[in-house]
C-alpha cells in the first residue's frame, strides 16, 4: 500500500487546544473531556451560529492544521463514525412528536455538514469526501484520503477525523471512548515530511477496548519513536510504519 | 468508438439493483426506455397535511439472515435485493483473489434513518426503543459494514455520505483502491430508502413539487423522492465497461442551495473529461442531474452550454425513478452502464426524458432525449450535484464498443 507523508497535524478536545498541550497529553495522556465546544472565530458568525459543536471542533482542527494559502487548495475527507447524528435524532424526536422540522436545522444535520462548511468557510473548490465506518471509521478515512491522493498525486489532502458523544437515546447501543475531539493531518504524496505507510494485515479475531479514539492513538505513536502502530479491529489490524 | 488506452485498470464487472422500475436491470431496462412513469404512488404518511408522489420499491424485501439481526433495516434489505441478483459472480471474485483482497465502499444519505425513526415513535409511547432496533442499522458506516459482514470480506469496508453525490464517489473510490493496489475487487455502490426525515426535510426547504418532477419544464417545481439500490462488482482487469473519468468540485457557496451560475457543476464536468483524458465532443450521451428544482436546472443547463459546444443528447432519469439522493450517482451509474451493455452494431438506445414537453425558454437549451432516439456507440457522462455543494461528475465506457 501508498505511503503518505505527514506535512502538518492539528488536534482539539476540550481543554487540550494547541500542539503544546497535545504533545503533553500524548506523553502522559490523561482523561479526555466529554463535552465541550471551540470558539471557531474564524467562522463567519451567521455560519457559526447554525454549526453543531462536531463541526466546530472538525473545522477548528482543519484549519489549524493548514496555513491560510493552503486552505483552498487542499481536498478534504471528513470521517467521523457518528457525524452529526445528535442532530439528526433530535429531528427526528420532532417529527415523531408531529412538530415541522426547519430548513437549516436540516441542512446542517448531514454528514457532509462539515465539508460544505469548510467548502464556504476556506473558499475551497476541491474535490471533497466524508466518510464513516463503524469501528474502522479513522483507518478508512486514511484509505480514503490516499485515493483522493492517487487522483491528484500534486494535490494534498486534508484529512479531519472526529466524533462527539453519541446522545442518550442511543449511547447504550455503542462501546467506545466518550470524548469530543477532531484530528487534522495535511497529507501530501511526495513532499517533505514524516512519511508514513498504511497496512491492513489479517489473522485472528482481537478483543479490544480502546481507551482513546483510533486517531489520538495515532497522535501518540506519531509524536513517539516507536516504529509500528497496530490497532486491531475484528479479524484485521490497521498498521502504521514510518517510512525512510 | 475505440478506447485506445483505457487509464484505469479495473472495470464494472456486474450490476444489481432494485428501484421503483423493478427489481432486476431486465425489467428496469425495459421501462426506462418505454419512459414508464405508471409506478410513482401518492403517501400522505410521510409529511404532515401532505400528499407527496414517490418512487418506492413496492413488495417483500429479502430478510437479513438472523446473525446480522443488527443490521436489518430497510435500506440494508435493499441493499440485499441488489446484492443478491450478482452473488455468484461476487463469490466467483471472492474465491478468485481471496476474501482479504476485496474492499467495500458503500455510499447513502439515509442508512437506517426509516427503522430509527420507528423505534423513536415507539420510544414516544412506551418509553423505550423498539426491541428489535440496533444502531448498527442507522449509523452510516453500518451500509458498507452490512455487506462486509455479510459477504465476510476483510478488505477496507466504509461508507460515502456527500448527499446526492455518495454512490458516484463510492465508484471514484472502488476504482482508486484498484489502482493503488489496495484491492483486486470492490463491491461498490448506494442505496437510499424512504423516510420521513428526507422528506420533511426536503419539504421544509420547498425543494419538493406537488405533482411528479417534471425536469427542464416551464412548469417544473421541485423533486420526486425515490430509493433503491445499486450495487456494482469493481474488479482489475477485465474488458466490460470502465470508469474512465472522475471529475469533482466543492462550491463554496451555500449548505443547501448550488451556485446559480453552475460553476461547481462546470468545474466538475470539465475534470471528468481531463481525467478521461477526452474532448467534450467524444460525449455520446449525457445523463443529467436533472433534479426538476428551479435551481439545479437553470444552473446545469447553463454549465452544459459552456463546456460543450456541441450538445450531447441528454436526459433526467430523476421522473422515472425519482430522486434517490445518495443512491442516485450509483443508479444512474448504473443506468448509463445498461446502456453500454445494450449497444447492438454500434449504435446505443437512449434513454428518454420524461416530462410534460413544455421547455423553459429561460433555461440554456440542451439536447433532450426523445422516445426511440438512438445514438451511435461513445463514451457516456453522468452528473450528480450534492447538498453543501458536493460535485461529482463520471465518464463511462464501453472497452469493446
Amino acid at each position: 500500500m501508498r505511503a503518505a507523508r505527514v506535512r502538518s497535524w492539528a488536534a482539539w478536545s476540550p481543554g487540550i487546544e494547541d500542539r503544546d498541550a497535545w504533545r503533553a497529553w500524548c506523553e502522559e495522556p490523561k482523561e479526555l473531556a466529554r463535552e465541550g465546544r471551540p470558539a471557531a472565530n474564524f467562522l463567519p458568525p451567521l455560519l457559526r451560529r447554525r454549526c453543531s459543536g462536531l463541526a466546530r471542533i472538525m473545522l477548528s482542527a482543519a484549519f489549524d492544521c493548514c496555513e491560510p494559502e493552503v486552505r483552498a487548495q487542499v481536498a478534504t475527507v471528513f470521517a467521523s463514525r457518528h457525524g452529526n447524528i445528535n442532530e439528526s435524532i433530535e429531528l427526528l424526536e420532532r417529527l415523531a412528536r408531529g412538530q415541522a422540522l426547519s430548513p437549516t436545522r436540516f441542512s446542517h444535520s448531514v454528514h457532509n455538514a462539515q465539508a460544505g462548511l469548510y467548502s464556504i468557510a476556506a473558499d475551497n473548490r476541491q474535490a471533497s469526501s466524508s466518510i464513516a465506518a463503524q469501528e474502522d471509521t479513522f483507518g478508512s478515512g486514511w484509505i480514503e484520503a490516499l485515493t483522493l491522493l492517487a487522483r491528484d498525486p500534486r494535490r494534498p489532502v486534508l484529512l479531519v477525523v472526529g466524533d462527539v458523544p453519541l446522545a442518550a437515546t442511543f449511547a447504550a447501543l455503542v462501546d467506545e471512548p466518550e470524548t469530543s475531539y477532531a484530528l487534522a493531518l495535511l497529507l501530501e504524496a511526495d513532499a517533505p515530511g514524516v512519511g508514513v505507510r498504511i497496512a491492513l494485515e489479517h489473522g485472528a479475531p482481537q478483543a479490544r477496548r480502546p481507551r482513546w479514539p483510533d486517531a489520538l492513538e495515532f497522535l501518540r505513536w506519531f509524536l513517539s519513536d516507536a516504529p509500528r502502530l497496530s490497532l486491531a479491529c475484528g479479524r484485521r489490524r490497521w498498521v502504521w510504519e514510518r517510512t525512510a | 468508438m475505440t478506447i485506445a488506452s483505457p487509464r484505469t485498470a479495473s472495470s464494472l464487472a456486474a450490476l444489481g439493483m432494485v428501484n421503483a422500475l423493478g427489481r432486476d436491470t431486465g425489467e428496469i431496462w425495459r421501462r426506462l426506455l418505454a419512459a414508464d412513469q405508471s409506478h410513482f404512488r401518492l403517501r400522505d404518511d410521510l409529511v404532515p397535511e401532505r400528499r407527496l408522489w414517490i418512487g418506492e420499491v413496492e413488495g417483500e424485501l429479502p430478510r437479513i439472515p438472523a446473525r446480522l439481526r443488527r443490521y436489518a433495516c430497510r435500506n440494508n434489505a435493499l441493499t440485499l435485493a441488489a446484492l443478491e441478483q450478482i452473488e455468484s459472480v461476487i463469490a466467483e471474485a471472492i474465491a478468485a483473489v481471496g476474501r482479504d483482497r476485496v474492499g467495500v465502499v458503500m455510499g447513502t444519505s439515509t442508512s437506517g434513518v426509516s427503522d430509527a425513526e420507528a423505534a423513536i415513535r415507539h420510544r414516544e409511547r412506551t418509553g423505550r426503543l423498539a426491541e428489535e432496533f440496533d444502531y448498527d442499522q442507522l449509523e452510516f458506516g453500518g451500509a458498507a459494514g452490512f455487506i462486509a459482514h455479510l459477504l465476510e470480506i476483510e478488505g477496507p469496508a466504509y461508507t460515502i455520505s456527500t448527499a446526492c453525490s455518495s454512490g458516484a464517489r463510492s465508484l471514484a473510490s472502488a476504482r482508486e483502491l484498484i489502482d493503488l493496489g489496495i484491492c483486486d475487487a470492490v463491491i461498490a455502490g448506494a442505496t437510499d430508502s424512504i423516510c420521513g426525515l428526507t422528506a420533511n426535510g426536503f419539504s421544509a426547504l420547498q425543494v419538493v413539487a406537488d405533482g411528479i418532477t417534471n425536469p427542464c419544464s416551464a412548469n417544473r417545481a421541485g423533486l420526486t423522492l425515490g430509493e433503491g439500490s445499486a450495487i456494482f462488482l469493481v474488479m482489475r482487469g477485465g474488458r466490460g465497461v470502465q470508469l474512465l473519468g472522475v471529475g469533482e468540485s466543492s462550491e463554496a457557496h451555500h449548505m443547501s442551495a448550488p451556485d446559480p451560475a453552475g460553476q461547481g457543476a462546470e468545474q466538475a464536468m470539465s475534470a471528468a473529461l481531463r481525467d478521461a483524458d477526452m474532448a467534450a465532443s467524444a460525449i455520446a450521451y449525457l445523463n443529467l442531474h436533472g433534479t426538476g428544482t428551479s435551481l439545479n436546472d437553470v444552473m446545469e443547463c447553463a454549465a452544459i452550454g459552456r463546456v460543450f459546444s456541441a450538445l450531447p443528447p441528454c436526459s433526467s432519469t430523476k421522473s422515472l425513478v425519482g430522486h434517490t439522493l445518495g443512491a442516485a450517482g450509483a443508479m444512474e451509474a448504473g443506468f448509463c452502464w445498461l446502456m453500454l451493455q445494450a449497444i447492438c452494431a454500434g449504435v446505443m438506445p437512449l434513454i428518454p426524458h420524461a416530462y410534460d414537453g413544455v421547455r423553459d425558454p429561460e433555461l440554456v437549451p440542451v439536447s433532450l432525449v426523445t422516445p426511440g432516439q438512438q445514438c451511435p456507440a461513445g463514451p457516456v457522462m453522468t452528473n450528480s450535484f450534492g447538498f453543501g455543494g458536493n460535485n461529482c461528475t463520471l465518464v463511462l465506457a464501453s472497452a469493446s464498443a
